[in-house]
C-alpha cells in the first residue's frame, strides 16, 4: 500500500466535505419551533424527548418562580419551567394549546410549557444569520442563534445554558 | 512477626486442603469462596478507574490533589480487599504502590515532573490485572511472586524522596526498555522530507486509539510544522474502531522535524508502543527499535522475523498469536463455560423495569376503573380484572425484591477482616452483629463496602486499648466489643458501629489538627463534638505510626466520599475511656415507606406512618398562643408547637379554621410537633423517589421535604421531611 497516496486520498476527502460546507447546502439540524407570545422560538431537535399537554403540576416549595413544580412523564418526575415567566413575560393561563416539550440536556430531564408548538424545521447553514456581539448576553443569552427564513426570523435556544443557566448547578449523581 | 506466621500457618493449610481436593477453588480460604466474584468484580472496576485517572492526568499533563486523593483511595480498597481474600501477594503490592502515592501526596509536582512514575504504576496495575485473571480463570493458581515489581517501586519511591540520583531513575523507570536499540542507530537522514513511521502498540494494552492520540501529541512538540504531521487511521478521537485498525495494520505518522532522533527517541518511550518502524518509501530500509512489553518477554525476537514483510498486507505483530501469557489463552474457556454463579445488572436497567410496572399499574387502574365501564354489568371483565391485579402486584413485589437485599452481605464480611486482625494486632476483639436482616437498595449495599470495611478496621485498630490490660485496668472486660447494628427509622438506614474502646482522645487531635494546619478558628473556640468530627477531614490520622491497616488518614476520607455520593451522613460520638459509636444515615432512595397521605389545598403530602403519634381533630379553646403570634396546643400536659402546612409551603387553602381540618402530632428524635393539614386521606405504601436532579441546585430539602413519590393515579405526593420540618420550628 502506497503511504503517500493513502494521505493523498484523505485529503481529498476532507476538501470534499470542506467544500460541501462552504455550498452552505448541507442540513445541519432540525429545530423544533413553537410560540412564545408572538416570537418563534426553536430548540434543537436531538434535546426533544417528547411534546405533551399540560399534565397536572405539583407545585414544590423553595424554588424559583419560573419554576412550576414537578410532574409525572412515564413514572418520571420531571420539573417544568414556564418559558413565559423564564423570559420575564406576563404570564398566560394554560389552553388546550399550551405544550410541555420534555427536553433532556446532559443526563438532565426538564419540561418547558410553551404557547404552542409548530413544527418542525430544517436547518441549512445558510439559514443561521449569527450576530455574536447581541447573542450571550443579558435577555439574549439563552439564544444559540438566529434563523432567517422567508417567513420571519427563529430564535433557536441553547438548551445547555436553558438547564443550567450559569447558576452553579450541584447535580451529581 | 505474628503477621508472618499467620500467612505461614494459612498457606500450609491451603497446600493440605489443595492435596486433599484437587482441583477443588483452593485459591481462598474456606467460606471465601462465594465473595470471590465480588472481590473480582470489584477490584477489576477499580482497577479500570485507576486507568482512567492515569490516561487522564498523564495526557493533561496535570495532576490535582482530588485525583491523588482518589488513586489513593483506589489502592487503599483494593489493598484491604485482597488482605480479606488472603491474597497476601496483591496486597503487598498494592501496599507498595500505596506508599509511592504517598511520597506523591505530599509533592504532587513530581508525578508529572518524573515521568516513570507513570511507567511504574501502569506496570503494577498490568500485572495486577492478569494475576486477577489467573485467579478468575486458572483452576489451580499459584499466587505469583512479585518480588521483582515490588523492588521496582521501593526503588521508585526511593528516588521521589531524591535519596538516589537521577542517573539511576531512567535505570528504575524503564528497566524493560533495556534491550531497546539506541536512538542513534536510527540514521536521522533518511528522509529528506518526511519521515514516515509505523507504531505497533503493545498486545491487549486497549484503547490503542486513544494511546496513538497521546503519541501525536508528544509528536506535536517536536516537529517544526504541526500541519505537516498526518497519520492513518485519522479519526482515532472520535472513532472507537480505529483502535482495531490500530492492532491491525499498526498506525502510520508522518511527520517533518529537525531532530528526527528526538522524535524517534520520544515515541519508542512513549507509553505502550511495543515496536516501531520507519518507513521509506524509496527504500525498505527499516530501522528496528522494540520494546519487550514485560507480559511476554519472549515477544522480543518478534521484530526481526517482523522487519522484513511489514510493509505487505496487513501484518499483525509477529508477537500476537504466540507467546501469549497463560491467563490468556484460558481465558475463552472459562468464560464459555458459564461458571459465573453471579451476574451483575446495571441498575439503570432495573429503574427502568421498576418505572415501566409503576406505568402499568397505572395503566391497570385506569383500565379497570374506566368511567365507560361505569353502570355494565361485567361479571368474566371483573374476573379477569382480580387475576390480571393479583399479577401484577406479584411482579410489582418481585421488582421491589430485586432491588431490596439485607445487609447481611457487608456485615458478614466484617467478621472476617476483624477475625484477621485479631490475629495480626494480638487484640481480643469480638465482632457484634445486630440487625442485618434490614433491607436496603442494592446500590446502597454496594457502596457501603468500603464505608464498613474502614470503620470496623479503625475500630478495632484505634478503638480498642492495645492489650487486655488496659483495659482491665480501667475496669472494662478485657475482651473489647465492636458492634456493628442496622435499623432503618424514618426514611433512613441507621447503621452504627461502635466500640468499647479508649474513645477519641480530643486534645490529640486538636494539636494534630493544629499541626496540620486544618484549624479555622483558635483552637480553645472549638466544641467537643467538633473536635471529635475533626477526625473525619481528609488526610487526618491520630495514629502516629502508619500500619497496614490504618494511620495514613485514608480511610475516613473514604468513608465520607463513599457515603455523600448515596446523600448520606456521618457523625461520631465518642467518649473519653469508655468507646466511641460511628453513625451512618443513608436516605433510602428507593425504599418503600408506609405513609399517611394528606391534603394541603390542591397537593398531597406523604408523611411517613412511623413518625405519626396521633392524630385528631382541636378546638379553638385548646390552642395557646406564644409571644410570636406561634400557636401552640397542650396534649397530655406536653405543650407542643403547631404548624400550618398550607402557610409554610405557601399553598392557598381553603381550610382556614383550625377545626376544620386535621392535626397531626409527630414525633421524631424526642422532639414533637404538631401538623396541620386540610384532611387526610389514608393509608398507603409509596416508593421514594430522589427530587430531579436538576431541583437540587435549590434547597427543597431545607424546606422539610425528603423526596417525592407517584401515587397510582398518575399523580405526585410530596414526602415530608420530619427531621427538618421539626428543626425549622
Amino acid at each position: 500500500m502506497d503511504i503517500k497516496e493513502l494521505f493523498a486520498k484523505q485529503e481529498e476527502m476532507k476538501q470534499k466535505n470542506l467544500n460541501a460546507k462552504n455550498e452552505k447546502e448541507s442540513e445541519i439540524t432540525k429545530v423544533l419551533t413553537f410560540f412564545i407570545g408572538d416570537q418563534v422560538y426553536g430548540i434543537e431537535i436531538p434535546c426533544v424527548i417528547e411534546i405533551i399537554g399540560v399534565p397536572h403540576i405539583t407545585v414544590v416549595p423553595g424554588i424559583p418562580y419560573y419554576i412550576k413544580g414537578i410532574i409525572n412523564v412515564r413514572s418520571k418526575v420531571v420539573p417544568v419551567i414556564d418559558m413565559r415567566s423564564r423570559f420575564g413575560k406576563e404570564e398566560k393561563e394554560y389552553n388546550e394549546r399550551t405544550n410541555t416539550i420534555i427536553i433532556e440536556e446532559s443526563g438532565v430531564t426538564v419540561g418547558v410549557i410553551v404557547d404552542e408548538v409548530i413544527g418542525v424545521l430544517p436547518v441549512y447553514q445558510k439559514n443561521i444569520a449569527n450576530s455574536p456581539d447581541r447573542i450571550g448576553v443579558n435577555d439574549n443569552k439563552f439564544i444559540k442563534y438566529l434563523l432567517e427564513m422567508q417567513d420571519g426570523i427563529k430564535l433557536v435556544l441553547d438548551v445547555a445554558k436553558l438547564i443550567y443557566d450559569g447558576e452553579m448547578f450541584l447535580g451529581d449523581e | 512477626m505474628i503477621y508472618k506466621s499467620f500467612y505461614y500457618i494459612y498457606s500450609l493449610r491451603l497446600r493440605a486442603r489443595r492435596g486433599r481436593k484437587g482441583n477443588d477453588m483452593a485459591k481462598v480460604e474456606p467460606g471465601m469462596e462465594a465473595m470471590i466474584d465480588t472481590y473480582i468484580f470489584e477490584t477489576t472496576t477499580l482497577l479500570e478507574q485507576l486507568d482512567e485517572i492515569l490516561l487522564r492526568t498523564e495526557k493533561a499533563n496535570e495532576f490535582t490533589e482530588e485525583d491523588i486523593n482518589e488513586i489513593f483511595r483506589i489502592m487503599h480498597t483494593v489493598k484491604g480487599s485482597s488482605a480479606m481474600m488472603g491474597f497476601e501477594n496483591l496486597q503487598r503490592l498494592a501496599h507498595k504502590g500505596e506508599d509511592m502515592f504517598f511520597i506523591i501526596r505530599e509533592a504532587p509536582e513530581k508525578m508529572t515532573d518524573v515521568g516513570f512514575v507513570y511507567d511504574l504504576v501502569f506496570q503494577m496495575s498490568d500485572l495486577f490485572k492478569a494475576e486477577i485473571d489467573m485467579i478468575q480463570n486458572d483452576d489451580d493458581y499459584e499466587a505469583t511472586d512479585f518480588s521483582e515489581m515490588i523492588a521496582k517501586l521501593e526503588k521508585g519511591a526511593k528516588m521521589l524522596k531524591g535519596e538516589l540520583d537521577s542517573a539511576d531513575a531512567s535505570d528504575a523507570a524503564a528497566p524493560e526498555a533495556a534491550g531497546a536499540a539506541p536512538a542513534s542507530a536510527v540514521p536521522a537522514d533518511i528522509a529528506p522530507d518526511c519521515t514516515t513511521v509505523r507504531v505497533f502498540f503493545e498486545d491487549g494494552c486497549k484503547m490503542e486509539n486513544i494511546r496513538a492520540f497521546m503519541l501525536i501529541n508528544n509528536v506535536k512538540e517536536l516537529v517544526d510544522d504541526v500541519e505537516i504531521v498526518k497519520y492513518i487511521p485519522e479519526d482515532i478521537e472520535s472513532n472507537q474502531d480505529s483502535a482495531n485498525v490500530i492492532i491491525d495494520n499498526g498506525f502510520l505518522l508522518s511527520f517533518r522535524a529537525p531532530d528526527v532522533k528526538a522524535v524517534l527517541s520520544a515515541i519508542e518511550g512513549s507509553l505502550n508502543v511495543q515496536s516501531y518502524e520507519i518507513i521509506d518509501n524509496t527504500a525498505e530500509a527499516p530501522a528496528e527499535a522494540e520494546k519487550a512489553p514485560e507480559a511476554a518477554p519472549a515477544a522480543a525476537a518478534a521484530p526481526a522475523a517482523e522487519a522484513a514483510p511489514a510493509q505487505t498486507a496487513a501484518p499483525k505483530p509477529a508477537s500476537k498469536p504466540a507467546d501469549k501469557p497463560k491467563s490468556n489463552e484460558q481465558k475463552a474457556p472459562a468464560s464459555g463455560g458459564g461458571k459465573q454463579s453471579l451476574i451483575s445488572v446495571n441498575l439503570q436497567k432495573l429503574d427502568q423495569l421498576h418505572d415501566i410496572v409503576g406505568e402499568i399499574i397505572t395503566t391497570e387502574s385506569m383500565v379497570i376503573s374506566n368511567p365507560e365501564l361505569e353502570g355494565l354489568r361485567l361479571e368474566s371483565f371483573t374476573k379477569s380484572a382480580r387475576e390480571l391485579r393479583k399479577l401484577t402486584d406479584e411482579l410489582q413485589d418481585t421488582v421491589m425484591s430485586i432491588r431490596m437485599v439485607p445487609l447481611t452481605g457487608p456485615f458478614q464480611k466484617m467478621n472476617r477482616i476483624v477475625r484477621d486482625m485479631k490475629v495480626k494486632l494480638n487484640k481480643d476483639v469480638e465482632l457484634v452483629i445486630e440487625g442485618d436482616t434490614t433491607e436496603v437498595d442494592k446500590s446502597i449495599v454496594d457502596n457501603l463496602n468500603d464505608p464498613l470495611m474502614h470503620l470496623v478496621r479503625n475500630a478495632v485498630d484505634h478503638g480498642i486499648e492495645n492489650t487486655s490490660e488496659e483495659r482491665i485496668a480501667q475496669g472494662k472486660p478485657g475482651r473489647g466489643t465492636v458492634k456493628l447494628s442496622a435499623m432503618s427509622s424514618s426514611g433512613e438506614v441507621v447503621i452504627t458501629i461502635s466500640d468499647d474502646g479508649q474513645g477519641i482522645d480530643t486534645e490529640k487531635v486538636i494539636s494534630k489538627a493544629e499541626r496540620n494546619g486544618l484549624l479555622t478558628k483558635p483552637a480553645s473556640e472549638y466544641t467537643e463534638r467538633e473536635i471529635q468530627n475533626m477526625i473525619l477531614l481528609p488526610g487526618f490520622s491520630t495514629n502516629d505510626v502508619v500500619t497496614e491497616y490504618s494511620g495514613r488518614g485514608v480511610g475516613m476520607d473514604v468513608v465520607k466520599s463513599n457515603l455523600s455520593k448515596m446523600g448520606g451522613s456521618l457523625t461520631v460520638e465518642s467518649k473519653k475511656g469508655e468507646g466511641t459509636s460511628f453513625i451512618i444515615k443513608i436516605p433510602l432512595t428507593l425504599a418503600i415507606v408506609d405513609g399517611m397521605e394528606i391534603m394541603v389545598g390542591d397537593a398531597e403530602f406523604t408523611v411517613p406512618i412511623s413518625v405519626i403519634k396521633e392524630s385528631f381533630i382541636v378546638k379553638h379553646d385548646q390552642i395557646l398562643n406564644d409571644t410570636r403570634r406561634g400557636e401552640m396546643i397542650m396534649i397530655r400536659g406536653v405543650c407542643y408547637p403547631m404548624l400550618r402546612l398550607n402557610e409554610k409551603f405557601g399553598l392557598p387553602s381553603d381550610v382556614n379554621d383550625i377545626e376544620d381540618g386535621i392535626v397531626l402530632l409527630i414525633e421524631s428524635e424526642n422532639r414533637g410537633i404538631c401538623l396541620f393539614a386540610d384532611k387526610l386521606i389514608g393509608e398507603q405504601q409509596v416508593v421514594v423517589k430522589p427530587f430531579p436532579k436538576y431541583l437540587s441546585q435549590y434547597d427543597i430539602k431545607g424546606q422539610g421535604l425528603s423526596g417525592c413519590t407517584i401515587m397510582g393515579d398518575g399523580s405526585i405526593s410530596l414526602i415530608i421531611d420530619v427531621n427538618t420540618l421539626i428543626g425549622s420550628r
